[in-house]
């Protein structure tokens, strides 16, 4: 995950684009409030629209691995199906504390 | 034309997804524009009537008001339903495409998006909008100023103080299919014309134009009223297009010799309303203009007294789609009317006639003309 290189391909200064991955690790944080609320709810239709904007930020900033993740959890809620869900919220979870590390180590 | 539009351009972002509204903020700011954000529908179209801004990117599924539902709202709304939408759409989302360009939208862009591609979409569609926008602006110009030649072509009373007319005249577009015309055919004989012509278009203004040239040049003391008609439809049949013509009356009044002669070409009924009596109608038969090579007119001669009064017009007068009246029936109708109107200064009359017709606010269906003339 280079910060670099990602900045560059979208256009955008270093800078700018760590101010952006902070304010997307904030808001994957809130969205992943939502699916843990959707879970307890037994509601796949909000955790598939929480994961549906996860989706869009991440794909937007180039963070790959995350949107496709984000996409099948987005595809099965619409299907109605929460099942394996725990696990993708742990990966999730998992990409996130990798961007903090990431911000706060360079 | 002057170049008015304000720098730099504006465009709105409208995303539930925080980080999206960032990036395009970020992308568009450095490019010089102006970003508005808002994370859901209602906020995006309180920004778009009030900001007016030039552009507007869509993210179509948000929670509540969703894409769809706002471009509706935002077209519905006249203060907002020019502004160009660009939907922001997930690629597999083809149904959801087609359905924003009926909505109205003007293009769209995938996600997840390049801020590039934002940006290069976000000029193009600016660009296309300002083209768009300076060509409508450049053929209202130009409309505005036939407007403006075709009521310069239309005589005012105080022009010809001899010839003793009020008139009303309203044009309901910019070339307006109704078109009068006073002539000074010599010392004490004058020329009275009220035409209608088919359709309201630029080619009308233009035949406007070549029917006042044709009555100068034979409506003259040499020719009777009935040849001063069949010279000009002769004229009219060889240069007008197919399917244009004209409904048209003439009345040639010799104040020496007090006599009228009404030649009536296929059109609403002059209304005469005598100095002493009750109005009536004068029904002549006759061609339309600009036909048939060999029109038949309609042409009635009689002697009048000074205070009788004349009033030509066009259908627009009498006829109402709404109420399903045609002339023919609408201006028997209207002959009560005209008695009211007999102390009423000739050219007050006119405004007067309209404003009992009409009131003061209600919109007529058609062009109007309305003459009155005073022996």
């Amino acid at each position: 995950m280079d910060f670099e290189d990602l900045a560059s391909r979208l256009g955008i200064d270093n800078e700018d684009f760590r101010e952006l991955v902070e304010l997307f690790i904030a808001t994957t944080q809130s969205d992943m409030e939502k699916i843990r609320q959707a879970l307890a709810d037994r509601n796949p239709a909000d955790a598939g629209a929480a994961a549906h904007s996860i989706k869009g930020a991440a794909g937007n900033l180039g963070f790959e691995d995350m949107a496709k993740l984000a996409e099948t959890m987005e595809s099965q809620g619409k299907d109605g199906s929460l099942n394996g869900f725990d696990a993708y919220t742990s990966e999730m979870d998992g990409y996130v504390t990798r961007l903090q590390e990431k911000l706060s180590g360079d | 034309m002057a170049l008015e539009k304000r720098q730099p351009y504006s465009v709105l972002a409208v995303d539930d997804n925080m980080l999206n509204l960032k990036l395009i903020e970020k992308a568009l700011t450095k490019e010089g524009y102006t970003v508005y954000a808002a994370d859901n529908g209602p906020k995006a179209r309180e920004i778009a009537g009030e900001k007016q801004p030039d552009l507007i990117l869509l993210d179509i599924e948000m929670p509540g008001e969703n894409g769809f539902d706002v471009i509706t709202k935002l077209k519905d709304n006249s203060a907002t339903n020019t502004i160009p939408v660009l939907f922001l759409t997930g690629v597999s989302e083809v149904d959801a495409k087609l359905k924003g360009f009926d909505l109205g939208a003007v293009d769209y862009i995938i996600k997840p998006f390049h801020p590039q591609e934002v940006l290069a979409r976000v000029r193009i569609h600016l660009k296309l909008s300002i083209a768009t926008n300076s060509l409508i602006q450049d053929q209202a110009g130009k409309l505005r100023q036939v407007t403006a030649a075709q009521e310069a072509m239309l005589p005012q009373p105080s022009e010809f103080p001899d010839a003793r007319f009020g008139v009303y005249y309203r044009a309901l577009q910019e070339a307006g299919g109704d078109f009068y015309d006073i002539l000074n055919i010599s010392g004490n004989i004058t020329g009275y014309f009220v035409a209608d012509s088919s359709g309201h278009d630029i080619e009308t203004s233009y035949m406007t134009a070549s029917v006042k040239a044709l009555l100068a040049q034979n409506c003259t003391p040499v020719y009777s009223p009935l040849e001063s008609m069949k010279m000009i439809n002769d004229v009219l049949v060889e240069i007008l297009p197919p399917g244009k013509y004209l409904t048209a009356c003439y009345m040639h009044l010799n104040r020496s010799t007090m006599k009228m002669t009404i030649i009536n070409a296929g059109h609403p009924p002059v209304v005469c309303l005598p100095q002493e009596g009750e109005p009536y109608l004068f029904k002549g038969e006759g061609d339309i203009l600009g036909m048939f090579s060999d029109a038949g007119f309609g042409q009635v001669q009689i002697t009048v007294k000074e205070g009788d009064r004349f009033f030509l017009y066009s259908d627009g007068l009498v006829e109402s789609a709404e109420n399903k009246i045609t002339w023919a029936t609408g201006a028997d109708s209207l002959l009560p009317v005209y008695s009211t109107l007999s102390n009423t200064p000739y050219a007050d009359a006119p405004a007067e006639m309209i404003s009992q017709l009409f009131g003061n606010d209600s919109c007529p269906e058609d062009d109007i003309v309305l003459l009155c003339v005073e022996v």
